[in-house]
């Protein structure tokens, strides 16, 4: 369970280019879920998104990551959270170009200083999972945009993690691509992910996969998914 | 399965140090199995009583380095980069230093 | 933490693959640091051995040599000399040496003629050095014919060559008794080439030196230590020319190292803030740094040593002989006895590896440190 009260995010603040992402959001996100974060563009999504993932820190309020406040984390611990517990899909999908699709799964791993061997064989399982596994040794800029999105989310699972985020995951996806994205979300909640999901596509927050939905609108909250 | 990219870097890094240890090996075998050479060198040097190395036979005052003239700095000083900077431009005339000797 | 050493390697897989997406790049790096690592650690083994060598042997040379200054240049010394320097108080021995050079037309190659002490070979044999044997296809027992002063040819019987091991010394050496060298030579009855003293107190030799020149005003002499440092000099000298010729390419080296190890490309940036944002922690980015500039310096500073190494003791430094060997016609073939000095070698991993690998890594102190939503912003 992830709870966030009162959160705000400003950026550049103080300096003329002041301005507020996040604006007094409190919510909960229940382990099991899958949540999508509606809104326009600039409606402070992908922020809220990333400061749910341990990935930005809020100017103020509180997180709580399963009843543990983790707000004032140092770094390092914070890292090792994000790590640990939560898989991100980015927009841009954000492979390491040059180097192989393997390579990219496994990368997320290797800070933990697991077996050589064993992480490779579960990166290769991880790719066969999204049909990806003849193209392990492949460069990820040879992929097509649909493949290096399941490469990616490979690596997102890589560390097994309880919670996957992942930000507008069908921007550049054509409609079939998008539909065989919500496929995986499928397989993913039947797995017992836990699923956040920041999107305007109507494929995406319109299908019935979704058990709360939040609309984001200059960085407030208008619809809460579940009550605060 | 191939090798991983940090197994040929250690085995590289090994081999050489393994090569570099052989060297150092190779450099206290050599200078012990010399001393009895140097020695017959030195005893050499000592019966003719020989002043200097036969590195530079140009010149007397550089295939006699240490007994050149003390007093004329430009014109036999062995220190003097000579002639410079003519003397790195121009060499010799070809008639001096071509050589008959075999190529080895 | 058994888990380190399984981490390290993963960053290193990572590291390596990351540079070999820049192959001709970072193969030209390795290529060039490992060619100044070579040349630098060649002018450091072949100097070193070199001044190791020759402090060895000129252990044995004279302890004082006298010779005569006439008209600013040194000229041969008369032999009343040596009776005026034997009564200075400690000088055991004075002898007169009787030596010079020999210019041959033929060869175009000056060789040296001494006249030694104890000369044992019979009336018109003479010692050849090994290196005048061999550029003269000269060898025992034949007969070989040098023009006198006289410009009369005479002919002389090759009774010994000179060990090849003492090549450094003897190559261009020929022996010969010295009432025929004096005939050879022209050289008067009663006039030397210089003196050699004998000392009772190696102590005394600076006092005794003084004491000659104020007993003989034209005369100078020449210590045993003033010889061994000229050859320490010498090679400082050489060694250190050849270092400010290197020094323009070292430049260029650090210019080029610089740029390509400091200049955080924002394609590179970028990769630290994904791997930032999947959980690579601060120093995780810092280690990946330090194995990208410990992996290319440390193997070209290897790769330089033993390439360098073998480049002196196994072939003779021969891309140094043409340099060191300068107009001279006649060269020793001398192989160099492998005198290393680790100080050296420490001082080279200093100077090479440890500066690339901070340079690689101090600029992306920063870069690791970037916030890693900076991804989720782009």
């Amino acid at each position: 369970m992830i709870k966030v009260t009162h959160i705000n995010k400003v950026y550049n603040a103080g300096r003329p280019n002041e301005f507020t992402a996040v604006r007094d959001v409190s919510l909960t996100v229940n382990l099991g879920e899958v949540t999508v974060l509606k809104g326009p563009s600039g409606s402070g999504k992908t922020t809220l998104l990333g400061i749910l993932g341990c990935m930005v820190r809020p100017s103020s309020g509180r997180i709580l990551l399963s009843d543990r406040e983790i707000t004032s984390l140092p770094e390092r611990f914070l890292t090792q959270i994000r790590r640990e517990t939560f898989g991100f899909i980015f927009q841009q999908f954000n492979l390491i170009k040059g180097l192989t699709a393997l390579e990219n799964v496994m990368a997320p791993a290797y800070p933990t200083g697991e077996k050589y061997a064993p992480l490779r064989a579960r990166a290769l399982e991880s790719l066969a999972l999204f049909n990806m596994g003849h193209k392990a040794a492949a460069r990820v800029e040879w992929l097509s945009g649909g493949e290096a999105q399941r490469v990616a989310i490979a690596r997102s699972l890589i560390n097994n993690p309880a919670i996957i985020i992942a930000d507008e995951p069908t921007a550049h996806l054509d409609t079939k691509l998008s539909h065989e994205f919500m496929a995986i979300v499928r397989q993913l909640k039947e797995k017992g992910k836990t699923i956040l999901i920041a999107s305007h596509d109507p494929i995406v927050y319109d299908s019935e996969l979704m058990t709360s939905r939040i609309e984001l609108r200059d960085g407030s909250v208008i619809t809460p998914g579940s009550p605060a | 399965m191939t090798a991983r990219y940090s197994t040929w870097f250690c085995l590289t890094t090994g081999a050489m140090l393994l090569m570099a240890l052989l060297l150092v090996i190779h450099a206290g075998v050599r200078t012990t199995a010399d001393r009895l050479i140097l020695r017959e060198t030195t005893d050499l040097v000592r019966s003719l009583e020989l002043t200097d190395l036969c590195l530079f036979t140009e010149a007397s005052y550089t295939r006699h380095l240490s007994l050149a003239d003390l007093r004329t700095p430009f014109q036999e000083y062995p220190l003097s980069l000579e002639h410079f900077p003519s003397g790195s431009l121009a060499a010799p005339p070809p008639y001096l230093t071509e050589s008959h000797a075999p190529h080895p | 933490m058994p888990h380190t050493l399984e981490k390290q390697r993963h960053i290193i897989d990572f590291t390596l693959a990351s540079l070999l997406r820049r192959k001709g790049k970072n193969g030209a790096l390795f290529t060039v640091y490992t060619l100044i690592v070579f040349i630098l650690a060649s002018v450091m083994f072949f100097t070193y051995a070199l001044k190791e060598e020759a402090a060895l042997v000129l252990k044995g040379a004279p302890e004082i040599v006298v010779q005569r200054t006439l008209q600013g240049r040194y000229a041969p010394i008369p032999e009343e000399y040596a009776a005026k320097i034997k009564g200075i108080r400690g000088v055991m021995a004075v002898r007169s040496r009787v030596w010079g050079y020999y210019y041959d037309p033929v060869f175009m190659a000056n060789y040296t003629i001494m006249a030694p002490e104890s000369f044992s070979l019979g009336p018109g044999c003479i010692a050849l050095g090994s290196g005048i044997s061999r550029m003269r296809r000269a060898y025992e027992g034949d007969t070989i014919s040098f023009t006198g002063a006289d410009g009369k040819s005479r002919n002389f019987t090759i009774s010994k060559i000179l060990p090849q091991e003492s090549q450094l010394l003897s190559a261009d050496l020929i022996l010969m008794a010295e009432s025929e060298y004096r005939e050879f030579s022209g050289l008067p009855p009663g006039l030397a080439s210089d003196l050699t003293l004998k000392v009772r107190n190696p102590k005394e030799l600076s006092t005794i030196a003084e004491k000659v020149v104020r007993l003989l005003p034209d005369s100078r002499p020449i210590i045993r230590n003033e010889i061994l440092r000229t050859y320490d000099a010498l090679f400082s000298w050489r060694g250190g020319l050849l270092i400010i010729i290197m020094s323009a390419a070292v430049l260029a080296f650090v210019i080029f190292a610089w740029d390509k190890a400091s200049g955080l490309s924002a394609e590179e940036k970028k990769e630290i803030g994904i791997l930032k944002a999947v959980g690579w922690e601060t120093s995780d980015i810092l280690f990946m740094k330090f194995w990208e500039g410990m992996t290319v310096s440390l193997t070209s500073f290897l790769a330089g040593t033993i390439l360098a190494y073998l480049h002196i003791f196994f072939t003779a430094a021969s891309l140094f002989a043409p340099v060191l060997k300068g107009w001279s016609v006649l060269y020793p073939e001398f192989r160099l006895t492998p005198f290393i000095n680790p100080g050296q070698i420490a001082t080279l991993f200093f100077l090479t590896v440890v500066p690339y690998t901070v340079t690689t890594i101090i600029p992306s102190w920063r870069a690791a440190t970037i916030d890693p939503d900076s991804v989720l912003r782009s």
